[in-house]
């Protein structure tokens, strides 16, 4: 009985104490990877800041324009060619009509649209009323 | 039995005896035990009882920070995050002489990859023997791959940082550039140094209002005018009336800020803030905006132009002569310096003085660079000035002094501080100084000088520009050099709803075939703004339209135009 004991207590002294540096190595080898990975990310930021230096570089204006008229056939835009409101385009799919309810949140303009457009057709019926 | 009880007794005696004695002796193994046990109790309840609390010892949470990338010096951007100045790692050559077997071979193979440095130098540097000597500062990262190429142990880099600015010449005289060591010297770089180079702070970046698109656009049109009309100068700017921020400054020459050595003066200095310059007809916008805030005039009024006037050694004349009567908003599109003139003096000295005053004319721009340029005010403010200085001869500004102040007589009179850094607030710093409706007088007139009078090239179709152009002779020594001229045009768009001020300045442009020999503002300078116009406003978000021709009705009505006739 006495023996058993003693056999058991000291198997799970050894058990535990083996779990333990387990975990601690464990630990220990997480921490060095976030620890290489905080490293990898302050390098990354450092070779980001070169690239956008770089970026900044090679898509200056002037290089650009040198660019585009190199290999593009574009003119600057004239003013007739510009459209200040898009829904003067023909033919332009306008998206699913949904009825403003509970859980449907409509932009705020399309509301507005609708809006008087309901307050119109009321008023036109008040008129044939 | 006696005996043997004696013995026996004597026996259990001297048994119990060192029995007692053993258990005794093993009482006292306890008591000694506990003994030090409650000694060990003792100092430590004293130790407990005289020294401090300590924390209780728990396992910490083990955290790992990311470095902050260390830099000397924080990023300026422009107002889209563009940017404009960031520093970069780059490494210094430096030397160990005295471990160097072979100096000649070695300063050999250098010079074979930095060709600048001079052999004789190099050779010399190399066999000094001594512990240290400095060879490059700050060589590019294939120079330096190059350079460990050789297998020299004597070459030694040293970690350094270098200021770039990836847009080169672009905004140079805004941005500035700094020494070798990372200190501005010059633009915002010099006036923010103590910002951007704190160390503490070097992760917030600077963003200036300028936006990078519009500046090539103006700069790009500025440079091709300056080269067509051979021009010794140019200068450019674009403000957010509304705000009062610069969206653009240009300067030319100009200098590439990555390499400031050798730049001469001439390129360094800044011509729209510490360039001063009598700008011309452009004043007559503020003279106009004085006497009609003032009620000296009205719209229906004018003044006779048949003759030139003559006031004490000065004999004023149009470039543009009509030689009849002139009302109000003919004097302005036909820019005519005696009708001018005449309204100048009806409006008075001081009042006159007083009002260029409160439109921060008479000060230096309160502007966030050092090269700012006094404006040169005459000594003394006769009523030859006066007059001079109503068609803006006699008084010299810096264009960003000339852009904030136009920029108040359209936006609705708000006299906004001009600001080169990205801050929409900024037109709170803003003072009334005329009326609402002044402005959209003044509007109307800038619109008509531009369809009816001098700035017609300035015309951007669909962005409808209003205008004032800009001739004066260059001040010399003694007088006026009739051939040298500095021609401008100032132009607001869209007049509608003004949100953009776009000025253009050249120094002494000559006539070419296609201007017909003028050289004035409205053949140079007018179709450098319209050509910014046209390339920027899509950029700004301003969308062309149809004007609305009612708004100028009136004041068109009251234009009677040559070309009609």
């Amino acid at each position: 009985m006495r023996k058993t004991l003693t056999i058991f207590a000291a198997a799970t002294a050894i058990a535990s104490g083996a779990a333990v540096l387990q975990l601690k190595i464990t630990v220990q080898n997480k921490v060095d990877n976030v620890k290489e990975i905080a490293r990898q990310i302050k390098q990354d930021r450092e070779a980001i800041r070169v690239l956008e230096a770089e970026w900044a570089y090679l898509t200056t204006p002037q290089v650009l324009q040198d660019r585009s008229i190199r290999f593009l056939a574009l003119m600057p835009p004239r003013a007739k060619q510009i459209i200040a409101d898009p829904s003067l385009i023909p033919f332009r799919p306008k998206g699913l009509e949904v009825e403003a309810g509970e859980g449907v949140l409509l932009p705020a303009a399309q509301k507005e649209l609708k809006s008087s457009k309901e307050k119109k057709s009321k008023q036109t019926e008040g008129q044939t009323l | 039995m006696n005996t043997v009880s004696a013995y026996h007794n004597m026996t259990t005696e001297t048994h119990r005896r060192s029995a007692i004695e053993i258990a005794r002796n093993r009482l006292m193994i306890g008591v000694v035990l506990f003994c030090f046990a409650f000694l060990i109790m003792i100092g430590r309840t004293i130790e407990l009882g005289v020294s401090a609390p300590k924390p209780r010892v728990t396992a910490t949470r083990q955290v790992v920070t990311v470095p902050e990338v260390q830099i000397a010096r924080a990023d300026i951007v422009d107002r889209n995050g563009e940017i404009l100045a960031t520093n970069l790692e780059t490494a210094s050559l430096y030397a160990v002489p005295k471990d160097i077997k072979d100096p000649q071979e070695a300063a050999r193979q250098l010079v074979s990859i930095l060709p600048e440095l001079s052999y004789a130098d190099v050779e010399a540097k190399l066999s000094s023997g001594k512990k240290f000597v400095w060879l490059k500062r700050k060589l590019t990262p294939r120079q330096k791959w190059e350079v460990n190429a050789i297998g020299e142990p004597a070459f030694q880099f040293e970690r350094e940082e270098e200021r770039i600015y990836p847009h080169g010449r672009l905004a140079a005289h805004v941005l500035g550039y700094v020494d070798v060591d990372g200190n501005g010297l010059g633009g915002v770089e010099h006036f923010f140094d103590a910002k951007l180079g704190d160390k503490s702070r070097t992760s917030e970046q600077l963003q200036l209002s300028l936006d990078i698109r519009v500046q090539y656009a103006l700069a790009d049109e500025l440079q091709a005018a300056m080269r067509a009309y051979q021009a010794i100068g140019g200068a450019g700017l674009v403000m957010d009336v509304s705000t009062g921020e610069v969206i653009a400054m240009v300067s030319l020459p100009d200098y590439d800020p990555n390499n400031v050595r050798g730049v001469a003066d001439t390129e360094k200095f800044n011509r729209a803030t510490k360039g001063v310059y009598e700008l011309g007809s452009t004043f007559k916008t503020f003279t106009f905006a004085n006497a009609l805030d003032d009620g000296v005039v009205s719209m229906e009024d004018g003044y006779d132009a048949t003759k030139p006037l003559r006031i004490s050694r000065f004999l004023i004349r149009d470039d543009h002569p009509k030689e009849r009567y002139l009302t109000v908003p003919e004097i302005f599109t036909f820019s005519s310096n005696i009708g001018t003139a005449q309204m100048a003096l009806d409006i008075g000295t001081e009042r006159q003085q007083e009002f260029l005053g409160e439109l921060g004319l008479l000060q230096p721009a309160n502007v966030e660079l050092t090269e700012v340029g006094a404006p040169l005010v005459p000594p003394v403010w006769r009523k030859s000035s006066t007059m001079t200085i109503s068609y803006g001869h006699g008084l010299a500004v810096s264009p960003l002094q000339l852009a904030s102040g136009i920029s108040a007589m359209v936006n609705g009179g708000r006299l906004m501080t001009p600001t080169l850094v990205h801050n929409p607030e900024n037109w709170q710093t803003g003072k009334q100084v005329i009326a609402p409706d002044t402005s959209r007088k003044i509007r109307q007139l800038l619109r008509m000088a531009v369809t009816k009078g001098t700035g017609g090239r300035a015309d951007a179709v669909g962005y409808r520009v209003g205008g004032k152009t800009g001739t004066a002779e260059k001040a010399i020594a003694g007088g006026y050099a009739r051939k040298k001229l500095i021609s401008s045009f100032m132009g607001v768009f869209p007049m509608d709803d003004p949100q953009y001020a776009v000025f253009a300045l050249l120094d002494e442009p000559k006539g070419t075939k296609e201007t017909f020999g003028y050289r004035s503002g409205g053949w140079v300078a007018a179709p450098v703004v319209r050509n910014v116009i046209l390339r920027s406003a899509p950029l700004l978000g301003v969308s062309p339209k149809q004007e609305d021709a009612g708004l100028y009705q009136d004041v068109a009505l009251l234009i009677e135009d040559k070309k009609k006739k």
